[in-house]
């Protein structure tokens, strides 16, 4: 979590791009769908686990930052012409303030009340969503116009599928860089301890409402990508069900860790798929089975599934504990010479 | 020597409790002075104020002239005080650099942390740098990579101390530092303290137990008891204090 | 006129309030006693109601054994998650710092592995209804109408109520139930079994949830969605301050009377939102509540 990209990070990510403009030339249209899904709640995941899995903040709100990039980037485009390359950060821009002006007052409350309120807050979202029809039509939904992305029209997965994989890469990049930063740093000691940070000299207060305002910033682009491939949005997919299904998704992969986060997406994100395939009558179960899996997840799997295959990875490198307690017993007189102050 | 660190009259409510009352103590630059006291005599809500964790309703203190009651937490360790905690609230998955890198927090430069940069290159090679530097003069360079919370207890309390050496103080708040150490190891503490006062001239706080170390370390201890003050002085002047005798016997005290 | 409509809102108000109330006093008791915010409520309400439906259908028992059937299933369905999932989590704690995430995320899978267990039964596809406690013609209080089954729903509230204060304050489980809520670590030292009594927290608060939901399933048409009710009762919950049992109730019932003005006085639809709208306001404003404890004290 400090200094450069290792080259192998670039490398994996090179490769998601190549697929990206790859892929929509082999495969068969509804694999493109997923793939743009899969892709999109992986920004989606990822962002809330800057939140939940990175700052420990536990909060709910993330929702309703989706929906404004949505409606935001479809709006734009529809009402006032905006292209998608200037829309969608706008978009995504306004989600962030959204955000940041919801945690101002919203930081200083403690874990189970900041759940309360930010799944309040995505609550009154989805009713502003629904009633606000001059703007958002409504229950009755919005028609997206396909949006052209430098002069390339999206709105059919095959067309949309490198764009999504453009925009995922790039938020990965950013994602990558960011963990190995001092924020990064920063939002893990909040996480462990604020008072261990506070004394060190991190703001607190003015991280975690950075941390959530990249959160919400990361929805928004979510938001965004929904438009390159949907052509229509209604309030219901904003509400609480997509909420658990992306919580699902960071606990079960692995909160903390971009390639955990990941691995949920794909293995969440294809679980109705692989219910579908099943037996007939099995995809009546996935409330059910999501229910199940997210409680095993936090039983057995705290650290998710990655962590798990983390674990099993270690072992094999970690020093033992007894080279620790015999290496306190050796170490002579400290020597602080020259300790630059 | 001159007066670097001074508690005033300060006073600390929490509900209908008094934790501390009118408390007062002097603080001598480069000098190492023990706060001690039976279990809940307010030692741990004399460093609390001054990490700006609690709020006293009366009092000063002050700083190398500066009031740092006018300061928020993370201002603090800027002024010069870092501190340990008792608790080990060790940042515990996160590796022992990292740890390190978190207490050199104010002293590495700001940059945007999206893309790459001339400055973050900078910054950051500085910065681990500077960490490694106190992780080999802390002996715990063997353990650069492993998680916090999977060393054990007596290398996290080191941890703890190189993250508060690595903000660079010139005051060091330690809450209980050979609390639960065998025996070397609290010799080990011993020399330590006294090469960070003697050596680098840095002033040590130190809330402890173990008496010995006390004892052995202190220029000047100063005596709590139900959040007052009932005794201050030399090692030599506070063992035969019979006022202090009574307020140790009164509770489980060590020897 | 006017009045009319006014003493109409506040009667029916207090009844739903009612409702609010038991729901919110489920979850208090489940944070007093294990600090956990059970997600899981709302789906508790609704299981109380499924099961009852169950044992009235199929097994075609009397009413009062139904109620006691579903209280019962309820109870054992809250304790055993509490024993088997949560005791999991929280004797895998190894830090003095509580995971709460965790345990949290646990009741919100609860609640949809619930909710996602009704669904999936065939059974639960057709809409169903269940009958009343009490039924006969409507009584009249002042101008307003209300149900025979309104009253019993205020009758029963108030009973729980008093048997919780009862039990809190005289019987000797309800004041080991408290020791361990306050400081579990001195009660262990005394000698409290603390495991049951985390698992015994929350059978009791699973079973008034039960008893809403039979109650409740009468006034609407049951679906496995019931149970987002339990938003309204965190509202109540959080307005009486998360700490205090009474304040539930008045929580509650001001809550009911607040949201029938809102129908009145803005418009039908922003009854929906309310309750959020109330959940942010007073978190933001007044976080503890009428009558909650201010949110520092760290137990030992």
């Amino acid at each position: 979590m400090y200094g450069e990209l290792p080259t192998r990070s670039f490398i994996l990510i090179a490769a998601l791009l190549g697929l990206g403009i790859v892929l929509p030339l082999l495969l068969p249209e509804y694999f493109l769908y997923l793939g743009n899904m899969l892709m999109m709640y992986a920004v989606l995941a990822i962002g809330l686990d800057l939140l939940l899995g990175w700052s420990g903040q536990f909060a709910f709100a993330h929702i309703a930052f989706f929906g404004i990039g949505i409606y935001g980037t479809a709006l734009l485009h529809t009402r006032l012409r905006i292209p998608f390359v200037i829309g969608m950060p706008v978009a995504a821009g306004l989600a962030g303030l959204t955000g940041w002006l919801l945690a101002i007052p919203s930081t200083r409350l403690r874990t189970v009340y900041l759940a309360l309120a930010t799944y309040a807050f995505a609550e009154c979202a989805q009713w502003v969503f629904r009633t606000w029809d001059g703007v958002t039509g409504g229950s009755d939904g919005l028609r997206i116009k396909p949006p052209s992305v430098l002069g390339h029209v999206a709105g059919t997965d095959p067309a949309a599928f490198p764009v999504v994989a453009v925009v995922l890469c790039l938020m990965l990049v950013a994602t990558l860089y960011l963990t190995r930063s001092n924020l990064g740093r920063h939002l893990c000691a909040i996480r462990d301890s604020e008072h261990v940070a506070a004394a060190s000299g991190v703001d607190v207060k003015r991280v975690k409402i950075v941390a959530f305002a990249l959160s919400a910033i990361y929805a928004g682009v979510a938001g965004g990508t929904y438009t390159l491939f949907q052509s229509f949005v209604n309030p219901d997919v904003l509400g609480v069900g997509q909420l658990i299904l992306v919580l699902t998704m960071v606990v079960v992969g692995g909160p903390g860790s971009i390639i955990g986060v990941l691995l949920g997406v794909v293995l969440i994100g294809l679980l109705p798929e692989a219910l579908r395939a099943a037996p007939r009558g099995l995809l009546v179960w996935q409330e059910f089975l999501y229910g199940l899996i997210l409680m095993l997840a936090v039983m057995f799997m705290p650290r998710g599934l990655w962590g798990l295959i983390e674990a099993q990875l270690s072992v094999r490198r970690a020093p033992a504990k007894q080279a620790v307690s015999a290496a306190i017993g050796t170490s002579g007189p400290l020597d602080l010479k020259g300790t630059g102050r | 020597m001159n007066t670097i660190f001074s508690i005033r009259d300060v006073s600390v409510r929490f509900g209908g409790l008094t934790a501390l009352d009118a408390f007062s103590m002097q603080v001598e630059e480069g000098a190492i002075h023990a706060l001690i006291g039976p279990n809940g005599a307010g030692k741990s809500t004399v460093f609390n104020c001054i990490s700006r964790f609690c709020q006293p309703v009366q009092g000063r203190i002050e700083f190398a002239g500066q009031s740092i009651l006018d300061l928020p937490a993370h201002r603090i360790v800027g002024a010069g005080i870092a501190r340990t905690f008792q608790n080990l609230e060790v940042l515990r998955r996160m590796t022992v650099l990292e740890t390190v890198l978190v207490g050199l927090t104010s002293r590495v430069e700001n940059y945007v942390p999206f893309w790459r940069s001339a400055k973050r290159s900078r910054a950051e090679r500085g910065a681990v740098e500077q960490a490694d530097a106190i992780l080999v003069k802390t002996g715990l360079m063997p353990y650069r990579n492993a998680r916090a919370g999977e060393l054990d207890f007596g290398h996290q309390k080191m941890l703890d101390l190189a993250r508060a050496l690595a903000a660079g103080p010139r005051l060091l708040l330690l809450d209980e530092p050979a609390g639960g150490l065998r025996n070397r190891e609290i010799a080990f503490v011993d020399r330590l303290l006294l090469d960070i006062a003697r050596r680098q001239g840095i002033t040590i706080v130190l809330i402890e137990h173990v008496m010995q170390l006390v004892m052995s370390v202190a220029d000047r201890i100063t005596v709590l008891s139900f959040g007052k003050k009932i005794a201050e002085g030399t090692p030599v002047e506070i063992r035969g204090d019979p006022r202090v005798i009574e307020a140790y016997l009164g509770s489980a005290g060590h020897a | 006129m006017f009045s009319l409509l006014l003493t109409q809102a506040i009667a029916s108000g207090v009844v739903t309030g009612c409702v609010y109330a038991l729901v919110a006093l489920s979850l208090v008791i489940i944070y007093k006693s294990t600090d956990v915010v059970n997600f899981a409520g709302g789906e508790l309400v609704m299981l109380g109601a499924y099961v009852g439906l169950l044992a009235l259908t199929y097994f075609e028992v009397s009413y009062a054994v139904m109620f006691a059937l579903a209280v019962i299933a309820v109870f054992t369905t809250g304790a055993i998650f509490e024993r088997v999932v949560l005791g999991t989590i929280v004797g895998r704690r190894h830090s003095a710092h509580t995971e709460l995430v965790p345990l949290v995320v646990a009741t919100v899978g609860f609640g949809y592995l619930l909710k996602g267990l009704v669904r999936a039964v065939p059974y639960t596809e057709e809409v169903r209804r269940l009958p009343p406690l009490v039924s006969g013609p409507p009584i009249f209080i002042g101008e307003a109408i209300l149900q025979r089954h309104d009253i019993a729903i205020i009758a029963v509230t108030v009973v729980v109520m008093a048997a919780l204060t009862v039990f809190f304050n005289f019987t000797l489980t309800g004041k080991a139930m408290r020791a361990t809520s306050q400081n579990g670590r001195a009660a262990a030292l005394v000698g409290i079994p603390v495991k049951r009594m985390r698992m015994a927290a929350w059978g009791l608060a699973s079973a008034i949830a039960g008893i809403a939901g039979i109650l409740l399933a009468p006034k609407l048409l049951m679906t496995p969605d019931m149970g987002v009710v339990v938003m309204l009762a965190f509202a109540a919950a959080i307005i009486g301050g998360f700490t205090s049992l009474p304040g539930c109730v008045i929580g509650g019932i001001a809550l009911g009377i607040v949201q029938n003005f809102v129908g009145i006085l803005l418009s039908p639809q922003a009854i929906a939102v309310t309750p959020f709208f109330v959940i942010i306001v007073v978190l933001m404003l007044r976080p503890q509540g009428l009558f909650g404890e201010m949110i520092a004290t760290k137990k030992v």
